[in-house]
């Protein structure tokens, strides 16, 4: 046998066999059964607004809280004048920390 | 008046994402189910029980994922491509598992009992797919069971498009001797 006739027969062979229908025999049910409630999934806004928010929050807390709060309000007035003193650098850093994060949220 | 013609892949998996229409899905799967069952089945060596393990885990991917389906590409193309992972998947984790172990037999016994007539012609079949390496059994069950073009399922497994072009030959030239020489012992 050639092997062009060889392969015409191992291909009805296994195109036969491909062709074979199972019966459901409950199978989508249980599919249904297994699905999670909801298709729709949470809002895609919801994770990073939450996460920025409180680490916002928390930034604000620490700056009227905490003893670096008046670095970092002098920090903000010296940035305004311009002056890139280490107050304002932390002030950038920190505002930069946020950025990122909010970016690697909305990337996930 | 004419009945109503059967909504396409697409309409369905639309109502799914826009109405969370659970019986537009179960109508996807109704459709599906036995061809992917039956990769699933060839990739397993035949185990049915573990098949369908996976095939259940593919419907569920699939429903989460519905989203991200792009509506260019065949349906049936991406729901193997995520039963091609999940098998992938199972794979890894029997070898961490099975690798002390010398006797991985299909379970071509069971198959054997459930499935009458043709049982005999399809057992040999089996078991010649059973011989076959993993690569080589998944080319096959890509591009036969799944009807897969030798592009799509390079991209489904992964692989690059020669070396499934070579899985596939070696694997039929596998076949035709084991399914010549079980013949001959008939």
């Amino acid at each position: 046998m050639s092997d062009n006739r060889n392969d015409d027969w191992l291909d009805r062979i296994l195109r036969d066999d491909a062709r074979i229908a199972l019966e459901d025999t409950g199978f989508t049910e249980r599919v249904l059964g297994a699905l999670p409630a909801s298709y729709k999934p949470p809002n895609a806004w919801m994770k990073p607004m939450l996460v920025i928010g409180s680490t916002a929050l928390g930034g604000l807390l620490a700056t009227f809280i905490a003893p670096i709060g008046p670095t970092v309000i002098e920090g903000a007035t010296e940035l305004a004048r311009l002056q890139f003193t280490p107050a304002a650098g932390a002030l950038l850093a920190m505002t930069a920390t946020l950025i990122v994060a909010g970016w690697v949220l909305t990337e996930d | 008046m004419p009945p109503a013609a059967a909504p396409s892949d697409a309409e369905l998996i639309l109502a799914v994402i826009e109405r969370d229409d659970r019986r537009a899905f179960a109508e996807i799967v109704r459709r599906h189910q036995s061809q992917v069952r039956t990769v699933l089945r060839r990739l397993t060596r035949g185990d049915m029980a573990l098949a369908d393990d996976l095939a259940q885990e593919t419907f569920i991917l699939a429903w989460r994922n519905l989203r991200h389906f792009r509506f260019e590409a065949r349906f049936s193309t991406w729901i193997y491509r995520i039963a091609f992972n999940a098998w992938q998947s199972e794979a890894r984790k029997r070898r961490e598992v099975l690798l002390d172990s010398d006797d991985e037999k299909p379970a071509l016994e069971v198959a054997a009992a459930e499935e009458g007539v043709d049982a005999v012609s399809r057992i040999d079949l089996e078991r010649a797919l059973s011989g076959l390496s993993e690569g080589e059994r998944a080319s096959i069950a890509a591009c036969y069971y799944a009807d897969l073009s030798h592009e799509e399922a390079a991209e489904a497994l992964g692989l690059p498009l020669g070396t499934v072009k070579t899985h596939i030959l070696r694997a039929k030239a596998k076949l035709r001797a084991r399914l010549a020489s079980s013949e001959d012992k008939t």
